[in-house]
């Protein structure tokens, strides 16, 4: 790989156009600006890692987001330039090629490689639901992954199972942090992840050596340390009231919140409503659909009904609401209650009867 | 001070020839300010938390109704936390022994164990004779102490929640493990469930306390207004 300013020329990219990345980047990640030129200096110095992105049980949409990296001459140059070593989707070589490209990284930049993993890994059945050149992806990740410098977990299917391992998960699906448990797994959930968080983690990496600060669920606190809902451009009309009920109807047109349609934005931990997607141009809610909830631990099955709050329960005949549930327990209560009261009426009626004729007699006497 | 427990009351007895001899102090001044702070902020948070799960007033009949409802949700929810306490504590300090830990039966005593089991008879139509005691029926000694296992639930998953708003914060740092052990999504399912079943609850507490007003005469429902009950032997 070339020298990156060189590269960078050779696309038209300015000096300042850069910088702008740097700083905007420095932005991203929450640092001073005072750091831009480390974080430049860092992306052009010679001596970056390589790069292995493995794909297990995935719909490669986190590859179609790297590759509709936004910002893309520089931000796409910068993956580019980390000598991507493997990546199946878009590496030129195939087949044998390809393996020993791969096994010749792991081996030569041993502990200092980045693997970057997407799609969950399937642990049912010994493994077979997922093999690469006859390896299961359980083998293949504890040796790659064990053997790299950082390991990151691009999309919701890596960083905790996601959509393989929704109810019932047939193919024991699992996150990669559940297989590394003493690695450091640096989890980029999102259904796909942004690629700019992607850049961002990459970039913190090369400038200061070591994982961004993570919350407790192994994410970046610059991408994940807020939640949506708090940053929605319609919580304004959350607080105020102003909820549409019905696609379609006068509020949802005017942009007002979707609460009501079951959007799980005061659930979810992402920086979707300020970074966005596409060039900063949209994201699902500025789109006028809730938020799903994606890159939450627990997605999918904790974040269904998609249009309904609260999940539902199975096992009460068909799934019941938690509405319907709570309606038992009171209903039930009350059933149970007023039972008793009416055989405590029948079983007091002759006391009762007795009482209401002594006390007509007592007050006779004391009045007269 | 009187022998006061494990009375029961003769079903044959003359109905309106009260054995009361004289009244006793039993529930004082702090228990039932504590009770009614509770029972003022249980209905406040269900209301405000049942309009939180599902927004049944728009802007239309409030301006920023959304955001009001919220914060007399966690103002009340804080005031909650503070009676629930207050409440716990009351049972080691400050509070006589019909309030005080010393109320909760012993399963290993002969005497408590006959009188827990005379109410449970008598709930179940087994007996027709009604137990009394001046201080809490051991059954529902047992009830509040589960029905304190929801509240304090309640508090932490409220504050949880509440916490989320800022993950960095000291509130998230006290109350953040919850999400180590459930989903986010859970903890408001189970949050919003247990508002059921303190509405199951008072369903049956206040049923229960009509009952044994009736049966043993013994003031059960002005005794949480005024404190006192009568010293009834028979
Ligand atoms: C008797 C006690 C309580 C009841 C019955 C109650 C009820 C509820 C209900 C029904 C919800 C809506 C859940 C949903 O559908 O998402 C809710 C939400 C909530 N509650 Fe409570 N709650 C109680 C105590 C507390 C306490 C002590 C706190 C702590 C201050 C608290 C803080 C919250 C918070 C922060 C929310 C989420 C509000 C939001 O989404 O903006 N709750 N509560
Ligand atoms: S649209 Fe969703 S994230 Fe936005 S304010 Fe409404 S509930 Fe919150």
């Amino acid at each position: 790989m070339s020298n990156f300013k060189e590269m960078l020329a050779a696309h038209n990219v300015s000096r300042r156009s850069f910088l702008k990345y740097c700083s905007a980047l420095g932005a991203i990640l929450a640092v001073p600006a005072g750091m831009t030129p480390r974080i430049a200096a860092a992306l052009e110095s010679d001596n970056r890692p390589p790069v292995i992105w493995m794909e297990f049980q995935s719909c490669t949409g986190d590859t179609e987001s790297l590759l509709r990296a936004n910002r893309p001459t520089v931000g796409e140059l910068i993956l580019d330039h980390l000598s991507l070593d493997y990546h199946e989707t878009i590496m030129a070589a195939a087949g044998h090629q390809a393996e020993a490209s791969k096994h010749a990284t792991a081996e030569k930049f041993k502990g200092k490689y980045i693997c970057i993993v997407e799609g969950s890994i399937p642990t049912g059945a010994d493994g077979v639901y997922c093999t690469v050149a006859g390896e299961t992806a359980v083998d293949i990740l504890k040796k790659v992954g064990g053997d790299a410098g950082l390991i990151i977990a691009v999309g919701s299917c890596s960083a905790y199972g996601g959509l393989p391992a929704a109810y019932p998960n047939p193919t024991g699906a699992v996150g990669v942090s559940d297989l590394l448990p003493n690695k450091t797994v640096i989890n980029l959930p999102g259904c796909p992840m942004n690629v700019d968080n992607l850049t961002g983690t990459i970039v913190h990496y090369l400038t200061f050596g070591s994982a961004p600060a993570m919350d407790r669920f192994g994410r970046p606190k610059f991408a994940y340390g807020k939640r949506i809902h708090d940053n929605c451009e319609r919580r304004g009309h959350f607080d105020a009231g102003q909820y549409a009920e019905q696609w379609g109807d006068h509020a949802h047109r005017q942009g007002w919140c979707l609460y009501k349609m079951g959007c799980k934005g005061p659930e979810t931990f992402h920086n979707c409503p300020t970074l966005r997607f596409n060039e900063g141009l949209s994201w699902p809610v500025m789109a006028g659909h809730g938020c799903v909830g994606c890159s939450e631990p627990g997605f999918f099955d904790t974040m269904m009904p998609m249009y309904k709050r609260l999940p539902n329960v199975p096992g009460f005949g068909v799934e019941a609401s938690a509405l319907k549930i709570g309606g038992t327990i009171v209903g039930a209560s009350a059933a149970i209650f007023a039972t008793h009261g009416a055989v405590t009426v029948a079983r007091n009626w002759k006391q009762v009867k007795e009482a209401k004729a002594e006390t007509r007699e007592t007050t006779k006497e004391t009045t007269d | 001070m009187a022998e006061i427990t494990g009375t029961t009351i003769d079903k044959h007895e003359a109905p309106v020839e009260c054995a009361v001899r004289r009244y006793l102090y039993i529930w004082e001044g702090q228990i039932r300010i504590i009770h009614w702070i509770n029972f003022l902020c249980i209905l406040i948070l269900s209301i405000t938390g049942y309009f939180i799960h599902n927004p049944f007033m728009s802007a239309d009949q409030h301006p920023y109704i959304m955001g009001h409802m919220r914060h007399i949700h966690y103002v009340s929810g804080v005031v909650f936390c503070g009676g629930v306490l207050a409440r716990i504590l009351a049972l080691f300090v400050l509070s006589n022994r019909f309030a005080s830990w010393r109320a909760i039966p012993n399963p290993f005593n002969k005497k408590d164990r006959e009188t827990f089991f005379a109410y449970i008879k008598f709930y179940t139509f087994l007996s027709k004779d009604t137990p009394h005691v001046i201080g809490h029926n051991p059954v529902a000694v047992v009830a509040y102490i589960f029905l304190f296992g929801l509240f304090l639930f309640q508090i932490l998953s409220g504050f949880a929640l509440w916490a989320q708003a800022d993950p960095n914060g000291t509130m998230y740092a006290l109350t953040g493990w919850l999400f180590g052990l459930m989903s986010n999504q859970w903890v408001r399912w189970v949050h919003f469930m247990i508002m059921f079943m303190i509405a199951g609850f008072v369903i049956n507490h206040i049923y229960s306390v009509i009952l044994f007003d009736f049966k043993t005469k013994s003031g059960e429902i002005s005794s949480i207004f005024s404190g006192w009950k009568p010293d009834r032997r028979d």
